[in-house]
């Protein structure tokens, strides 16, 4: 049994256990931190900064989602400095790439939208990058649009940990990340992708999505992913 | 580590060789880095071609996208064939206030190497079609009051110009010769 702590989150005195993360004992106090790269038993990384929190006694804000909670740790998860941080880091992802709600699948089930209309971000203050980026449409069931991935890397993370074929990952670094399918090859060419659509469920935009639907058609469930990975015993 | 044969397009003496730098790296953390630094040093070329990392691969039970993924995250790994002389130009901002702009620039012409792209801000590495010059540039030699530096075939040179860079040029055109 892990050792209990205690644990002040926005004021209160919540139980907690040694090693779990600020995020879990949030969720698990009914306390609400705004993820997008996060997903419940998958290992957490701490991509997209909107779960940042601060913590007393450290002057810089950390990933919720990745720190572990400590004895006597007090943690305030909204303010209004948190707010803006949240608010340029969405305003970044949006920047980064092409994100044109209107004509995208996920158009209203989106994660990145809705947690736009949630933090209040309804203009991009900073210039659009306007990346020319591919759209490989190789697999015979899947899409894989680069102008809508957040780099969140979930699929990347489900692939590996729940599905056990790591055909995804992140190449090169910085502005030039992209998702790559095993050796840059095109999703349909994989010989280790088994074809199973996890990584589309899970996708939080409309960077992957199935063929055959429409603007606003796509809509996913990534629980029936994580409730597998839980099943399984979650993240070591 | 698995023993059993790959069915592999590389010759078998690379096999072996591969066998060997994968055996020597085995079990340490951060293997992956060190096997692809010295199967990259090994080829004449000095790159990692995609038979290779396929092999390391099936050999070390790595999947594909994890190599491919370390392999386009640090600058050191090559994926194309690079020339038989390197020139790295240092365009920190140091030697960019020392025109190593003009320098890249020149360069590019004397090779015969291809403008600028559009997307060019980041690190560049071409290689001439006859594979005798490898253009490189980097962020930083550390050596900015040389500034602007170049290194040419592992060499630093400071306080870089055109005419300097050309003669060094012409030395290795020359000596290219004598050895043909």
């Amino acid at each position: 049994m892990p050792e209990k702590i205690s644990v002040r989150i926005d004021g209160e005195y919540v139980a907690a256990h040694q090693g779990q993360t600020i995020l879990e004992v949030a969720r698990a106090n009914g306390k609400y931190i705004p993820t997008l790269c996060w997903l419940e038993s998958i290992t957490p990384v701490g991509a997209c900064r909107l779960c940042i929190v601060e913590v007393s006694g450290v002057n810089r804000l950390l990933p919720a989602c990745t720190t572990p909670a400590q004895d006597g740790m007090s943690v305030t998860t909204n303010s209004e400095k948190l707010q803006a941080y949240r608010r340029i880091a969405l305003e970044f992802l949006f920047a980064e790439r092409n994100h044109q709600c209107a004509v995208c699948v996920s158009n209203n089930h989106c994660e990145l939208q809705a947690m736009a209309q949630r933090l209040g971000v309804n203009s991009v203050r900073f210039a659009y990058a306007y990346p020319r980026l591919p759209v490989d449409v190789s697999h015979e069931r899947y899409v894989l649009d680069h102008n809508r991935c957040i780099l969140c890397t979930r699929c990347v993370r489900v692939c590996a940990e729940v599905e056990g074929a790591h055909v995804w990952d992140i190449s090169s670094r910085g502005i030039r990340s992209m998702v790559v399918c095993d050796m840059n090859k095109p999703w349909g060419e994989s010989r280790n992708c088994t074809n199973c659509g996890k990584c589309v469920q899970v996708c939080p935009t409309g960077a992957m999505a199935e063929k055959g639907f429409a603007v606003e058609e796509m809509v996913k469930c990534d629980v029936k992913v994580t409730r597998l990975a839980a099943r399984r015993g979650g993240r070591q | 580590m698995a023993t059993t044969a790959v069915q592999s397009a590389l010759s078998l003496e690379e096999q072996a060789f591969a066998d060997r730098v994968i055996a020597a790296h085995s079990g340490k953390p951060g293997a992956l880095l060190g096997m692809l630094e010295n199967l990259q040093e090994h080829h004449p070329h000095k790159y990692l071609s995609s038979e290779i990392l396929e092999y390391v691969a099936e050999k070390t039970d790595t999947p594909l996208a994890r190599i491919y993924s370390v392999v386009t995250f640090y600058a050191l790994f090559n994926l194309e064939p690079q020339g038989e002389h390197t020139i790295c130009i240092c365009r920190g901002t140091a030697c960019h206030t020392r025109g190593s702009r003009n320098l890249l620039q020149r360069l590019r012409l004397e090779l015969g190497l291809p403008e600028e792209s559009e997307d060019g801000a980041d690190k560049l590495c071409v290689t001439t079609l006859d594979r005798r010059y490898s253009l490189r540039t980097v962020a930083c030699f550390g050596q900015c009051a040389l500034a602007p530096v170049v290194e040419v075939d592992h060499s630093i040179f400071g306080h870089m110009n055109e005419q300097a860079l050309h003669r060094e040029l012409e030395h290795l055109d020359q000596d290219g010769r004598k050895k043909a």
